[in-house]
């Protein structure tokens, strides 16, 4: 067996409640057949009394195998955490002391990750992520430390994180299998594909059919500031609720598994330099993707100029 | 007469709640709801583009998103003139009723009922049931609570992308019409649910469970067969008032609803807004503009009496040492001091049993977790009727393109029913950006502290008078509090900065 504590610092939930929709494997699944045992969970323990878990793990009467924050730790106001406290003491003195004793200490979601949407100008509460501010490596942690088993924070991104990432990370915690970390300490195998990957909006992509006004069938990259070609997430191959995603649904995807999520700009408007987005999909030159688009605009059949083609 | 002071801590709720309670002889003389975390939203909202808050406020609250999105597009389409097509409305109808379908049963069933299985309970001849039935994560019904919300979210996810966390709500419309794919999907969804309220919750048919019109009537339907007996509802029904929670927890009496399923020409599908004035024992017309929120016992730069969401300042002024004890505003309704949830929303708009219940025995624990599953048979009635009407506009449009580039200088609100009640959005729009952005939730109703005339919150209220057998495990507290269904990470007011002690009376 595994302890697993998951503390929320300034959040809304919303990882948790989408960790209940993780489906493969759900939170059930890993409590059931994965060893994980849930020492705390804000909602769903039936313990009433945090001071009882965390006298427990810091007396090292129970071992803290695997620590999840929730939330964006807040510094605020100037420096003394007390924006965010249990028991009038800073919640970041507390995830400090627990992170010193955890096995893994996973971030879950943008917020704990890189700040999140609270760190949004002006940052009213002075905020950070785990390990990174925005993409800046430091954070609350600073960008040297390491867990108890020698990572750093592993950053499942997402506002919210992916159900079934947050699920499968945890998963492989469990079984001890090693996790491969991108450039943000992400879990690469779960940001190794591109939001754009599997969008069935795709085609109309391929033959520069943009959309300029929402509620369409086109594509939003262009115009409506969908982010999907240059964000790595896996919303489009393990879709969301088991159903759909943003962008298939017609609502751009804004990136926020990214450090910078929300930037600052209008979010449904997409910066562009000339006719052609400013950010181009991922490692793609300029040049060479404005002569394509010439050509793939002239290529287009009738079906996609005239948006015949469900997403 | 010893007065202590105890502080609670208390978890099952969304987000941190801390409580502090005078006892005097083990029962609370007194009680202070203090918020302890400040996220700070409506700073961040300020200066950006009228839109922005479609993707920004859903992420005020993980659990009513879909709500927060929704007062955003009312309030963006208020202030733009726009009328939605009807087609839109159901489906965000559709997708808010789901939302609080989820929210209703995860409430019920993994936040309120493990309290039943508390040690103290052990002896209880329900005992056995209870733990089979509610035990997080093991139990039958927690387990299978699990799987029915996350499939009545996947409802939410085929019209809007995901949930939680989508923008699908846009002014003029929804980014997807629906067609017959997703209306069939939909409604086997809705079937599959029902089944499940019917036979895991009510052990009756929803239907005529719904016609039962009195409380005398329902007391016998309870007993009426070990099948509705040994249900979900009829063992939460048996052990709460079994253990006194239908005695336990009383507060105002006056009610607000914002009204159910609202349609563009200003109507409501499902239960009217309005304000129940519990003195004159009848329901009045809602009107925004009696709505204020006072500062007089929070942390904020001192004004008299209260002020509109629309004047509303919030200038943090940190003053230890005096009878100010918190960082939440108390908004108050012709300044009164109202609850909002469920039980105002069946009341209000007209739920015979509700209003026969109330009337027989006052607003209380029991109750307002009742009127909570109450609700989630109405709403999955509701959807299915949504569904029906959908199908008929399928033809029509699911967006108006409102071809609004610049948005002009203005004030508009959005008000809708959030899972937790009551929820508002004052929106002001200056030089194209958004200059003011208000948030009033329905844990700020519920939650608020005394105002400019000392008239205690909701919740303290509910919990002045009821006496604490244990007050290291204060359980009684737990029932009434989470009977409210708390949600403090929506109540964006609030800014914790620890604790201080509240000169006794």
């Amino acid at each position: 067996m595994a302890n697993l504590v998951w503390m929320q610092t300034g959040a809304c939930s919303g990882d948790s409640m989408t960790l209940l929709c993780a489906e493969r494997p759900s939170l059930e699944s890993l409590l059931e057949h994965a060893g994980a045992r849930l020492l705390w969970h804000p909602s769903l323990t039936a313990e009433t009394r945090f001071g009882s878990v965390l006298d427990a793990v810091t007396s090292g009467r129970e071992p803290l195998d695997i620590l999840c924050i929730e939330g964006s730790l807040m510094t605020g106001p100037s420096g003394s955490g007390l924006y965010d406290t249990w028991r009038s003491r800073p919640k970041i003195e507390i995830v400090r002391e627990l992170a010193g004793i955890a096995g893994s200490v996973v971030a879950m979601g943008t917020c704990a990750a890189f700040g999140g949407v609270h760190a949004a100008p002006p940052n009213p509460t002075d905020c950070t992520g785990m390990q990174f501010m925005q993409a800046t490596p430091g954070g609350l942690l600073g960008p040297g430390w390491r867990s108890r088993g020698g990572q750093p924070v592993i950053n499942v991104a997402g506002c919210p994180a992916h159900p079934n990432t947050m699920t499968k990370v945890l998963a492989m915690l469990l079984e001890g299998t090693p996790i491969p970390l991108d450039e943000l300490n992400r879990p690469a195998p779960f940001f190794s594909s591109l939001v754009h990957q599997g969008c069935t909006r795709n085609e109309y992509h391929e033959y520069d059919a943009e959309d300029d006004v929402l509620g369409g069938r086109g594509c939003m990259f262009f115009s409506l500031g969908c982010r999907g070609p240059l964000t790595p997430a896996p919303c489009n191959v393990d879709l969301w609720n088991g159903r759909s995603s943003k962008t298939r649904a017609g609502v751009p995807c804004f990136g926020c598994v990214s450090p910078a999520f929300p930037p600052n700009r209008d979010l449904f408007e997409t910066p562009k330099i000339g006719t052609i987005p400013k950010m181009l999909p991922l490692g793609v030159s300029r040049a060479k993707y404005m002569a394509y688009k010439n050509l793939a605009k002239a290529a287009a059949p009738e079906r996609i100029i005239n948006r015949e083609m469900e997403p | 007469m010893a007065r202590v002071t105890v502080n609670i801590d208390l978890n099952r709720v969304e987000g941190d709640l801390e409580l502090q309670v005078d006892l005097e002889d083990d029962v609370i003389a007194d009680a202070r709801c203090i918020g302890t975390l400040y996220r700070g939203f409506e700073q961040i909202l300020i200066g950006r583009a009228p839109r922005d808050p479609l993707v920004i406020t859903p992420r005020v609250c993980g659990i009513c998103g879909t709500a927060h999105l929704y007062a955003t597009v009312r309030a963006l389409e208020q202030l733009g003139g726009i009328r939605p097509p009807t087609h839109a409305a159901h489906i965000r109808n559709l997708c808010l009723m789901a939302e609080n379908l989820q929210s209703d049963l995860r409430q019920s069933f993994l936040f309120f009922t493990p309290d039943f299985c508390h040690p103290r309970y052990a002896k209880h001849p329900l005992a056995d049931a209870i733990t089979a039935s509610f035990t997080p994560f093991k139990g039958r019904v927690a387990r299978e609570c699990l799987q029915v919300t996350r499939r009545v979210l996947e409802i939410v996810a085929i019209f809007g992308g995901q949930w939680p966390h989508s923008s699908f709500m846009i002014p003029g419309g929804v980014t997807l019409p629906a067609n017959g794919t997703r209306l069939i999907e939909a409604q086997d969804l809705v079937s599959r649910t029902r089944d499940w309220m019917e036979t895991c919750v009510l052990g009756d048919d929803l239907d005529h469970w719904l016609t039962i019109e009195r409380a005398e009537d329902f007391f016998q339907w309870l007993e009426s067969s070990p099948t509705v007996a040994n249900a979900a509802l009829g063992l939460f029904c048996r052990f709460a008032r079994s253990v006194g929670l239908h005695q336990l927890g009383c507060g105002t009496g006056h009610l607000i609803s914002y009204g159910v399923n609202p349609l563009p020409d200003g109507s409501y599908g499902g239960f009217r807004p309005g304000f129940y004035d519990a003195d004159k024992s009848q329901v009045e017309s809602l009107d925004q503009s009696r709505i204020n929120e006072h500062v007089r016992h929070s942390w904020f730069q001192h004004y008299p009496g209260g002020r509109h969401p629309w004047q509303g300042e919030t200038i943090p002024d940190y003053m230890p040492g005096n009878d100010r004890y918190t960082w939440s505003k108390a908004p108050r309704y012709d300044d009164k001091v109202v609850q909002t949830g469920p039980l105002a929303e069946l009341r209000i708009g007209g739920d015979p049993l509700i209003a026969d219940l109330l009337a027989l025995e006052g607003d209380n624990t029991w109750l307002r977790q009742f009127a909570r599953l109450r609700r989630a048979a109405w709403s999955i009635r509701a959807m299915r009727e949504t569904l029906t009407a959908l199908k008929d506009v399928l033809d029509e449009p699911h967006f108006a393109d409102p071809n609004i580039r610049d948005w002009p200088d203005g004030e508009s609100y959005g008000m809708i029913e959030a899972a937790r009640g009551a929820l508002g959005h004052w929106m002001r729009i200056e030089n194209g950006v958004i200059d003011g952005y208000q948030i009033v939730t329905p844990t700020a109703w519920n939650a608020s502290p005394r105002d400019s005339n000392g008239q205690p919150g909701h919740w303290e209220r509910s919990l002045i008078g009821v006496r604490v057998e244990d007050p290291e495990d204060p359980v009684e507290v737990g029932h009434i509090v989470r009977s409210h269904d708390p949600c403090l990470v929506c109540t964006v007011h609030f800014i914790g900065r620890g604790r201080r002690r509240y000169p006794c009376a």
